[in-house]
């Protein structure tokens, strides 16, 4: 149903945002109010480490204000558990096994759009106090099997993304024919983050 | 023209003589109604005005049965009027001399062949829908008004049981499908069909034949707060609101009074072909969407999808 779009384009990020915002309009959208995720990195702590001989994990502990009441915590490949808001007063408790990476912290913030049955949010990846690129996200509501409406999502996608749009999720890949939950569009976020986090070590031409 | 209407037969000098024959009836009886109004006249005795008011009544009498029976001996010389016509008595209207002012007969005539012809194509038509009788429009053009009424109670009071039978075997036709088969309110079954991880339907049977469906996504809602089945409420999604539309038309499509088994089955067939209802693309212009929706319409006949604006 979801899927991740990092748009990086020869403009910078607040034009391609209101290019694209745009274009949902012309096509019939209709604003909704604003969206909101983010994504705190904690590193497994080193005590830990030694006594049970794994390499250093990272945990992500995500919010998505399409779930207010939710806080979702993933492994880079692992589980993915959806917890209480409170959750994250637990990770402080935590703090000898788990710590925060504070510098590592980055969100997405945006317009949500409504067009049908399509769900469509617009954002701004910033990291600390730069924008970083531009997250995308589709949602197509009555569809539960996200590998059954991929082409109709894909078909969407180029009428407003052109170009841009992206190719099947591995979310999906393995899903099968499961039912779509919240949990794949946080492992979306998640992976879209990780890659604009590499950007940085690579600037990509054309960010500013 | 004339001489079709007044036959050989008929005696025109016996014709006259009748017309004076009733002259004189009429006269005759007059004359006795007359002489009982006057009643007796003054005589010098009871015994001659009696006698005189009798004879005076019994002669006037006379004559009436003497004009009454020479009538009669006229009537018969003069013949009976032709029925042959093929219009009756309309044919006498062709007697008009004045034709120009009063063109009747030959307006009669137009409308009578009019009539004629709209009645032999009628049949025709009436004949030509009476083989489709899949159509429940057909169907009532076809069978008399009265007789609809009769046929109805024998596929309206249908035991149960052979509802669950017969949802029973549908069920079992399509593995994709599951048919669940509930009575909130007595005999009425409710039917909550569930087609892959697509859709849910809600339908609303009498006896065999489904009075209402409503179709809502997988992930929606069916049931009210006490647990009941949501007839009422439609869809939150704008494709399945869509689809909800056409189901209804399809309701009025599969129609089949005799066989109410076949109208559920075919129906039932239809909806499975929404199993693809976001894989398959429109089989006019290829594409998936059209305003945001998929193709939600399915041909009756071959099942094909469309969108609702590339159907025809």
């Amino acid at each position: 149903n979801v899927s991740q779009v990092p748009v990086a384009e020869g403009k910078s990020v607040q034009q391609t945002v209101e290019l694209l915002t745009r274009k949902l309009e012309v096509l019939g959208a209709e604003k909704q109010g604003t969206f909101c995720v983010d994504c705190e990195t904690y590193h497994t702590a080193a005590a830990t480490i030694g006594t049970q001989g794994q390499t250093g994990k990272l945990m992500y502990v995500m919010h998505n204000s399409e779930y207010p009441l939710s806080c979702f915590a993933l492994f880079e490949s692992g589980p993915c558990l959806i917890a209480d808001a409170n959750f994250d007063i637990l990770m402080v408790k935590l703090k000898g096994f788990f710590q925060n990476a504070k510098a590592n912290k980055i969100e997405t913030r945006g317009t949500r759009y409504q067009y049908c049955d399509f769900l469509v949010k617009v954002g701004t990846v910033t990291m600390g106090p730069s924008a970083r690129g531009i997250s995308v996200e589709v949602e197509y509501c009555p569809c539960v099997i996200a590998n059954d409406c991929w082409s109709l999502l894909m078909e969407f996608m180029q009428s407003f993304m052109g170009s841009h749009a992206p190719g099947l999720p591995s979310v999906f890949g393995t899903k099968h024919d499961s039912i779509y939950s919240p949990s794949d569009t946080m492992v979306q976020y998640m992976e879209l983050f990780n890659k604009i986090r590499k950007q940085q070590q690579v600037p990509v031409a054309g960010m500013r | 023209m004339a001489d079709g209407v007044l036959s050989p037969g008929v005696n025109l000098e016996a014709f006259s003589q009748a017309i004076s024959a009733i002259q004189a009836l009429r006269s005759s009886v007059t004359r006795v109604f007359d002489c009982l109004k006057d009643g007796m006249r003054n005589k010098e005795t009871l015994e001659g005005r009696e006698k005189g008011f009798v004879a005076a009544f019994q002669e006037s009498l006379h004559s009436v049965s003497r004009d009454l029976g020479e009538l009669e001996r006229l009537s018969n010389l003069v013949g009976k009027p032709s029925e042959n016509h093929p219009l009756h008595n309309s044919g006498l209207l062709s007697l008009d001399p004045v034709q120009d002012k009063t063109p009747l007969y030959s307006q009669l005539l137009q409308a009578y062949k009019w009539s004629n012809k709209l009645q032999y194509h009628a049949g025709l038509a009436s004949g030509l829908l009476n083989q489709q009788s899949l159509k429940r429009s057909a169907n009532q053009m076809g069978v008399s008004a009265k007789r609809r009424p009769k046929a109805q109670p024998t596929t309206l009071v249908l035991p149960p049981q052979y509802v669950d039978d017969v949802i029973n075997r549908i069920d079992r036709m399509f593995p994709e499908m599951s048919i669940q088969l509930s009575r909130p309110n007595g005999t009425s079954a409710m039917l909550l069909v569930t087609l892959g991880k697509v859709l849910k339907v809600i339908v609303v049977m009498r006896s065999l034949f489904i009075d209402r469906t409503i179709v809502k996504g997988y992930n929606e809602n069916v049931y009210t707060e006490d647990g009941k089945l949501d007839i009422w409420s439609k869809s939150n999604y704008q494709v399945f609101q869509k689809v909800t539309d056409h189901a209804t038309t399809a309701l009025l499509h599969y129609q089949l009074p005799q066989m109410p088994d076949v109208v559920v089955r075919s129906f039932m067939t239809w909806l499975r072909s929404y199993i693809k209802l976001f894989q398959a693309p429109c089989q006019r212009c290829g594409k998936f969407l059209q305003d945001g929706l998929p193709p939600t319409w399915r041909d009756f006949r071959t099942l094909e999808a469309f969108h609702d604006t590339c159907r025809q």
